[in-house]
């Protein structure tokens, strides 16, 4: 098996191929090693591919098509089963020229059509031109690993991996969507499946297009989507946890690459570490660890991370990142994403990805084990609320949430499980992780977000999360997080982070049988003992060293980012204040902004919940208008 | 007729409860004619209107609401209390949670015992499997997966042999007609192993090849809403029906219309057992149906790959939808693999498998075997 890292173009209405050739331009950084179009000259679609070769990829050349030429096929992403496909191919009847794992794709779809994709373990973003039947495919991974952005103009389609290459041919898309704009300060994130730009807008994790002219343009349809019902079979914990590592472990050897050095990033925590041993294990070098500290805060888990190295005996690496590294490349990577991302995360997960590189081609990743396993602790304070709220009558549990607050002996969970009780189980959540930016948008719009519907956002979350029918509330957070956080921030920030490094991250958790395992199983069986209970009991005990180190740690690479703002980002912070689009084109009001930021610098207050999203929005909006003049 | 010797059934599963074991027992405690025959097994719905229809001499314990252990528990006690009341000349013990009963009344009587094994349970409880394969006369293994799972706890049984389960030969087989290619499934839905989510992701990939395909679901459980709900996350739910616990005559019914049985069992992680023999596949070999199975545990005794049904990577959707498509587009291939099945089932039909346990157990009769009277040892904790 080889990595491939790429980013894919197309475009129906472009017979020679020049457009789909400038929007390659625009994602060399996905694939500096080769580049690849094909066009239908009698059909005017034209294809292609930027593709960076990790390893041997002779033969690798895309787009790659069938024997006579009617199939061709550009793909961006991993195919874990490709051996055994490739077996089963062959034993069809169907040759192979080359190694490639996409000529894989181009069998495959001779033999299935469009249902190819149910026999794709993996990561992707494919398109695949059929000549005979002048016919367009394009098809997402199952979680959005992958990304793929579209536009429709006139009944002509134009897609590319990152929204920058599509608006790389599109010079009339430079309008941004004042309700994404909304969405973004309150989520941090761009929601799916729309994106910041007005015209421009994402194929749905799971879903696959067909587009052919004349016939009404692109037809989306879903292929595959999250479990959405738990059961509640008898069953024994210890054979839940059997099961549960045979998924995992079979996810890891899928995704490990022979001969070839495979890192894991160590936070600390659970997943990273479960990650680790499982690779150690199997693969058949010595493991590369790598784990971020930082020379500001309190925040430090570089010392877990050593410890765990050790139990794992790999070949630890800690990167420090310092304010003058982080002053320097924080500015020009957030606005480097071809879509804003308020996810202070991706600052240190870019990092570790450049330090990683030379040293190792593939870093497997812990991504989605929280949102398939019941790890983030909210999921057991809503439950908590939500049966307390069923359990009670209004008046008293708003009597019963004032005690509580009053008491003031209760934790941040504990306080806002009790102050949140009252409300729609929706905006509990949202309140929850969006730091109730929510509430505060009020004070600091500008009049372009003025016409925004301020409810908008909670029924576009709404609409994404499906009704409550007979799931438990818990299950249906946990659904919401697969289809919206899960791919539009933590797999964006996972994609972009490490292609920006030509580093390939390969997530473990997001196996197709693994997640539809950890659907299966009642959500009681999660959230038991402090959450994602059978992740945990995978773990070899004493692993883990003790709460001294913070024990099972909920998050990943935790950010100092209050102190970054406050020191090395600070100039970049005043300089956005002043000279800003967000602000110049009236989408934020500079005095309340500029008022948060002197109360987080002079320590009055925290505000790194609002000001890290402003930031990003900023400094990518400044490129965007920008983007013209390249 | 009185002067047979008693036979001893000790059984937790009875019909009218569905399952194998049960039909088994069932079958058993029907078709010893060299024995006089009593059942002894836990009380359930219907148990005793069953009892008065089927001619078996049956006395049940216990059963109800109870948990599981203090069923067994009760039916072992129980176990002794028989042993003075009909004074059994040998038993039959059909599930190791009734072994420690057979121990003792083995001790009180000197009555031989033999201990049939399966698979789930071993792998579940692999102590008291040890116990009651170390214990019994002579042990029967379902198939020679069983007798490798008999193996791995260590014990050292005084005697083993595989003898399968049998299966019953329809009086019609021949198939009836049916509007769409269809295939079945025959299980509970109680075990993840028996391959359901491969079955729903193996689908999606059969309809590309045949759009009208269908795929009848026999059995109940609660993993149904969780298969349900899977199979919406692939968007075939309109390609699947589910039958629910459907009646023999339905099942048959179904196994003559259909063109396959699949039914792709793998072995469940942690060294839990999965499939002792899968019985379901014989049936539809009765009826005259290829079968589409696991290339692992119990199955490989009941299915001869290439002969009787096609055995595939059973965690691999792909390689089922493979085989399933197969079997559904290849007439020929299906016929033949179907006329194997159908002469597997005849040898392994009931009054010949009937027939090999009854000599077992007349065998020890004559050996003597169970007549030194050991001290009691069950382990404790099991």
């Amino acid at each position: 098996m080889f990595a491939q890292m790429c980013g894919i173009a197309g475009r129906t209405d472009d017979p020679e191929g020049s457009a789909v050739r400038a929007m390659l331009a625009r994602l060399r950084h996905r694939g500096p090693d080769d580049e690849g179009v094909h066009s239908d000259r009698a059909a005017g679609v034209s294809i292609g591919i930027r593709r960076l070769a990790v390893m041997d990829v002779e033969g690798g050349h895309q787009p790659m098509s069938n024997e006579d030429g009617s199939v061709w096929v550009s793909f961006n992403g991993e195919i874990y089963n490709h051996g055994k496909l490739r077996e089963d191919l062959r034993a069809r009847g169907h040759t192979f020229s080359t190694t490639a794992d996409t000529e894989v794709i181009v069998h495959l779809y001779e033999e299935y059509g469009d249902e190819l994709v149910h026999a794709l373990e993996g990561m992707f973003a494919l398109a695949i031109w059929d000549e005979r039947r002048s016919r367009l495919l394009l098809a997402r991974d199952r979680f959005g690993e992958k990304p793929l952005f579209l536009h429709d103009h006139g009944g002509e389609l134009t897609f590319a991996s990152e929204l920058t290459a599509l608006l790389e041919v599109t010079p009339q898309l430079r309008e941004l969507d004042p309700a994404a704009i909304d969405a973004f300060f309150v989520f941090a994130y761009v929601p799916g499946p729309g994106s910041i730009v007005r015209g421009v807008r994402q194929l749905p994790p799971g879903h696959l297009l067909t587009w052919e002219r004349g016939a009404g343009g692109s037809v989306e349809r879903r292929w595959w989507s999250p479990g959405e019902r738990e059961i509640a079979p008898p069953e024994r914990f210890e054979a839940l946890v059997a099961e549960a590592k045979r998924l995992f472990e079979d996810s890891v050897r899928t995704r490990l690459v022979a001969d070839v050095p495979v890192g894991v990033f160590l936070s600390g925590g659970v997943d990273s570490t479960l990650v680790a041993l499982a690779a150690a294990e199997q693969s058949s070098q010595r493991l590369q660890t790598f784990t971020i500290g930082y020379d500001v805060g309190a925040v430090n888990e570089t010392l877990q991370a050593r410890h765990t190295a050790e139990y794992l005996g790999s070949e630890h690496h800690e990167l420090t990142l310092t304010r003058e590294q982080v002053a320097e490349r924080t500015p020009g990577l957030l606005a480097a994403m071809d879509q804003p991302l308020g996810d202070r995360a991706l600052v240190p997960l870019n990092a570790l990805s450049e330090f990683a590189r030379p040293r190792v081609t593939v870093a497997l990743g812990g991504e989605g084990s929280d949102e398939l396993f019941g790890g983030y602790p909210r999921y057991r304070w809503l439950e908590r609320a939500a049966r307390a709220h069923s359990a009670l009558p209004e008046p008293a549990l708003a009597g019963i949430g004032g005690l509580l607050r009053g008491a003031g002996r209760l934790g941040r969970g504990e306080q806002a499980a009790a102050r949140l009780g009252g409300a729609p189980m929706i905006e509990r959540n949202l309140d929850w992780v969006t730091a109730e930016r929510r509430s505060r948008r009020q004070g600091l719009y500008g009049p372009r977000l003025a016409g925004v519907a301020r409810e908008r956002v909670l029924d576009d979350l709404s609409a994404r999360a499906g009704a409550l029918d007979e799931r438990s509330p818990v299950r249906w957070l946990m659904h919401l997080d697969q289809v919206d956080y899960l791919p539009d921030d933590v797999l964006f920030k996972t994609d972009r982070a490490g292609m920006l490094a030509s580093l390939e991250i390969r997530t473990i958790f997001l196996n197709r049988e693994l997640s539809e395992f950890a659907a299966s199983v009642d959500t009681s069986v999660h959230l038991a003992g402090g959450g994602k209970a059978l992740v945990r009991a995978m773990l070899p005990d004493g692993i883990i060293a003790s709460r001294r180190f913070g024990g099972y740690r909920k998050t990943a690479f935790r950010v100092p980012a209050a102190d970054w703002l406050r020191g090395p980002l600070a100039p970049v912070l005043r300089g956005q204040l002043e000279r800003g689009a967000i602000y110049e084109e009236g989408y934020f009001d500079r005095r309340a902004v500029g008022e948060l930021v002197r109360e987080h610098m002079a320590q009055r207050a925290d505000h790194s919940d609002q000001l890290w999203p402003l930031l990003s929005l900023g400094l990518w909006v400044d490129r965007f208008r920008g983007l013209d003049g390249g | 007729m009185a002067d047979r010797p008693r036979l001893l059934i000790l059984t937790p599963d009875f019909p009218p409860a569905p399952g194998g074991i049960q039909v088994s027992a069932l079958r058993y405690a029907t078709g010893f004619s060299s024995f006089q025959t009593r059942v002894l097994t836990l009380g359930a719905p219907g148990g005793a209107a069953f009892d008065r229809d089927s001619g078996c001499s049956v006395r049940r314990v216990g059963g109800g609401r109870l948990p599981r252990a203090a069923s067994a528990a009760l039916l072992n006690a129980a176990a002794l209390a028989e042993a003075l009341a009909f004074r059994p000349h040998a038993m039959l013990c059909m599930h190791i949670v009734a072994s420690p009963g057979a121990a003792a009344v083995r001790a009180v009587r000197g009555a031989p015992s033999v201990q049939v094994f399966h698979a789930e349970e071993i792998g579940a409880r692999p102590r008291l499997a040890a116990f009651a394969a170390g214990d019994a006369d002579e042990v029967i293994a379902v198939s020679e997966y069983t007798a490798g799972l008999i193996a791995a706890t260590g014990a050292t049984p005084a005697s083993l042999r595989v003898i399968p389960p049998g299966v019953d030969l329809p009086r019609d087989a021949g198939p009836l007609p049916v509007e769409r290619p269809t295939f079945v499934t025959v299980a509970r839905l109680e075990e993840r192993y028996k391959g359901h989510d491969v079955l729903v992701r193996a689908l999606a990939l059969v309809r590309a090849k045949i759009p009208d395909v269908r795929w009848v679901v026999i059995g109940d459980g609660s993993l149904r809403p969780g298969i349900e709900a899977l199979a919406r996350s692939y968007g075939v739910s309109d390609s699947i029906l589910f039958l629910g616990a459907a009646g023999d005559e339905q099942r048959n019914e179904w196994l003559r219309r259909a063109q396959l049985l699949a039914m792709p069992s793998r072995l469940p992680a942690g060294g839990f057992a999965g499939e002792g023999f899968g019985i379901a596949y014989l049936e539809a070999g009765a009826y005259g149906k290829p079968v589409v199975a696991g290339n692992v545990g119990g199955a490989l005794d009941s299915v001869a790959d290439g002969e009787t049904g096609l055995l595939v990577d059973p965690l691999d959707p792909v390689a089922v939808a493979g085989a399933i498509t197969r079997l559904l587009d290849d007439g020929e291939l299906a016929a033949r693999l179907g006329a194997g099945g159908r002469r597997r089932a005849q040898e392994l039909a009931w009054p010949l498998i009937v027939g090999r346990v009854e000599a077992v157990l007349l065998e020890q009769l004559r050996r003597g075997g169970g007549a030194r009277r050991r001290t009691l040892s069950a382990p404790t904790g099991v």
